[in-house]
């Protein structure tokens, strides 16, 4: 017991920012709750991991490129790329099904790959590169799909957008209503989809020496190269890995819409929004420091920060300056720690 | 305690769920309720009808896109309709939300105000596809959800919009008419054209040319591109009036300042001109109409989100309504127009006039929209 109080205080002392994060996201979705008539209901969590997960995926992808230092400009034109693909193949029999989300998944993580690839052998900035890159994801995307359409299975859009619950009793798993199964019952699919993806994926992958490459790049190139990291295959791996999250973003856009959408202005509009959350979430722009899961958090608090206009009652046309001064408000809680550094050259970290 | 509370909430909806059957609208024969406001898109319009529920009603209001003009003037409008006294008695609680253009926000929004316990929700759709999922729970809750103006792709939902094809017909009908009256059996039409690949572009131009196809005359049709902006319409006229010198009428659908400002400039002399409904071009034709701007103003009005409202409160009294409502255009020739009623000179150019649908009742005209505005600063 005392072994792990002392973990945790010292896990808090080194990630102050995302236990910051953590606790602002049950604050404010505590509050949200409070002040919604059907609060607390497994509806209204439903509802909103339906919302919170193609971005917190998208957040997830943004993330690991940041880690490295560079940002990516493509995971909003890859996540509609993927959902665009998903719209062509994810239908049919349960094998066809099954086959098209693997190849949605797999085109974004190759997609993901050759961004790596032109970074490191081109020595290219990434934000250049997914510049290009993402206009190249948009086009593929429009040449897919030029009006907005597919089709995708019907049962599985009811069974992923909702409760644990639903999807059970839609594909006649076992009986959805024996008493072992209530207390998980009430879970959303998208959160335990987003939670599996963290802990299946991120996790080893942060603990591998190729993930610790990503943070010590980000930390010290030059140091990371003199230790003999790996850094071309670290960066690389970093890419695809972008690539296959923004690909799971796509994956659940597409099926929570049944059809895909070459939408340009909501590619652009999901990059943007990834950054802030994985700032949000307490993630470094300059590299090295941070994680997925951070980020996950900080795509919830983004979301949540607009769940509030529609409980309380704000004029329509200011919205999007409270949201902005909002989010503001939240980013600079992160900038707290240059008031207490001991050292100016701490700021530089 | 969250977790606890999460638990006997879910048990609770469970067996609620478990209780309820398929609900949603049921089909039925017309005609329906007030048809002169709700007519009927085609013959075959299939008719709908909900459950009736007492009122007053919580209504809310999920937009897309915001920051251009029509998106604002039709939020105002929608505030101001809220406080209209044929609706204000109906109506218990309302919001309006702006989700941007993001499919899982929107979606999420819609599906947050069904949570809420909202009877209806209005909304103009970011993608024509997409929505099954909501239209399942909405059916389930019993809530009216009512796409405008940009509509959805299924015949499941009530929507409503205008007819873009019609209104094209109309626009070359009217060129065609005066210029018949002035004894002009042929020439060249200049034809303004909105953006390109989209789906009212396209009705609007098939119904202009289909007008003067049909006539039998011989007119020359010249086509150029102005993206319904007055700014991009000013410069296409331009060059199109530098290249063939002189134009019998000018048919556009939108950007219709740019229009005029052109052919100012131009020295042009006043031909029949069709247009959308901005102010300044109503403007233009009370001030030239006797020196040969005969014009005709017809628009996409922000006032749809008025009849959408209207109708989702009809279809929440237990009215039978059309699946799919034709909105009647609304038109206004240089004979009808009157300072202060149907445009507005102390008014900014670039306000869409056209919000009032007298066969609706519905009458929020610009300065109601501007008092709204004043209220909102406060």
């Amino acid at each position: 017991m005392e072994s792990f109080k002392n973990a945790l205080a010292a896990s808090i002392r080194q990630s102050r920012a995302f236990y910051g994060a953590v606790a602002l996201l049950v604050i404010i979705y505590l509050v949200y709750n409070i002040l919604h008539p059907h609060g607390f209901s497994s509806a209204v969590l439903v509802q909103n991991a339906n919302e919170m997960a193609a971005i917190a995926f998208l957040a997830m992808a943004q993330t690991v490129p940041v880690l490295l230092g560079g940002l990516d400009l493509s995971v909003g034109a890859v996540m509609t790329l993927t959902s665009c693909i998903a719209s062509e193949l994810v239908h049919g029999s349960p094998a066809t099904i099954l086959f098209g989300m693997v190849m949605t998944l797999l085109s974004g993580t190759a997609f993901g790959l050759l961004n790596g690839i032109i970074v490191v052998y081109g020595r290219l900035q990434p934000i250049i590169v997914t510049l290009a890159t993402g206009a190249i994801a948009i086009g593929l995307a429009l040449f897919i799909r030029p009006k907005p359409g597919g089709e995708i299975d019907a049962d599985l859009n009811w069974a992923v957008t909702n409760s644990l619950r639903d999807l059970v009793e839609t594909y006649h798993l076992f009986n959805p209503d024996a008493g072992w199964f209530a207390p998980v019952a009430w879970i959303p699919v998208p959160l335990l989809a987003l939670l599996a993806v963290a802990v299946l994926v991120w996790i080893p992958f942060r603990k591998s020496v190729t993930g610790r490459t990503v943070y010590a790049i980000g930390s010290a190139e030059g140091a990371a190269y003199m230790s003999g990291l790996p850094i071309n295959r670290a960066k690389i791996a970093a890419f695809a890995l972008a690539g296959f999250f923004a690909a799971c973003g796509g994956l659940y856009l597409a099926i929570q819409t049944s059809s895909g959408n070459a939408d340009v202005m909501q590619a652009g509009a999901y990059t943007l929004n990834s950054i802030a959350a994985v700032v949000l979430g307490g993630t470094s722009l300059l590299g090295g420091i941070g994680g997925a899961i951070a980020s996950l958090v900080g795509a919830c608090i983004l979301r949540v920060i607009s769940f509030y206009f529609r409980i309380v009652s704000i004029d329509p046309l200011l919205q999007p300056l409270i949201e902005g001064l909002v989010l503001l408000a939240a980013v600079s809680l992160g900038a707290l720690r240059t008031l207490r550094v001991k050292n100016n050259l701490d700021l530089f970290r | 305690m969250k977790l606890k509370a999460l638990l006997f909430s879910t048990a609770a909806a469970v067996l609620f769920s478990a209780g309820m059957s398929q609900a949603g609208p049921k089909i039925v024969s017309g005609p329906g309720a007030e048809p002169k406001c709700f007519a009927p898109w085609a013959a075959d319009t299939k008719y709908l009808q909900w459950e009736k529920k007492k009122g007053p009603y919580k209504v809310a209001i999920v937009n897309g896109f915001v920051g251009n003009t029509w998106r604002i003037q039709m939020i105002k409008t929608a505030k101001a309709y809220a406080e209209d006294p044929a609706m204000k008695g109906k109506i218990a609680e309302f919001k309006v939300v702006s989700t941007g253009t993001d499919a899982p926000a929107q979606l999420g929004a819609i599906e947050d105000f069904i949570n809420q316990g909202y009877d209806a929700i209005v909304t103009i759709a970011v993608a024509p596809d997409g929505f099954d999922r909501v239209i399942r729970l909405a059916d389930k809750n019993n809530v009216v959800l009512v796409p405008f103006d940009n509509v959805l792709d299924t015949d499941k939902v009530m929507q409503v919009n205008e007819n873009q094809l019609e209104m094209g017909r109309k626009w070359g009908q009217f060129a065609l008419d005066e210029l018949h009256a002035k004894g002009v059996k042929g020439g060249k039409i200049l034809e303004v054209r909105g953006l390109p690949g989209n789906s009212v572009d396209r009705d609007r131009s098939v119904g202009i040319n289909e007008v003067f196809k049909k006539d039998g005359g011989k007119w020359e049709m010249v086509s150029v591109v102005g993206n319904w902006d007055d700014g991009t319409t000013q410069k296409v006229v331009a060059d199109a009036i530098a290249v063939h010198g002189k134009f019998d009428a000018v048919v556009g659908q939108g950007g219709s300042n740019g229009v005029i400002q052109a052919l100012k400039d131009a020295k042009h002399p006043w031909v029949p001109i069709a247009g959308e409904s901005e102010n300044g071009f109503r403007k233009a034709i009370a001030a030239h109409s006797a020196d040969g701007l005969k014009g005709i103003s017809i628009g996409q009005s922000p006032g749809l989100v008025a009849i959408a409202m209207k109708a989702a409160v009809s279809a929440l009294e237990g009215n039978v309504m059309p699946q799919l409502i034709s909105v009647p255009l609304p038109v206004a020739t240089y004979k009808e127009l009157k300072d202060g009623e149907n445009y507005w000179s102390n008014l900014p150019d670039n306000f869409f006039t056209v919000n009032e649908f007298p066969p609706c009742g519905v009458n929020i005209s610009g300065p109601a929209i501007m008092a709204q505005n004043e209220s909102n600063t406060k």
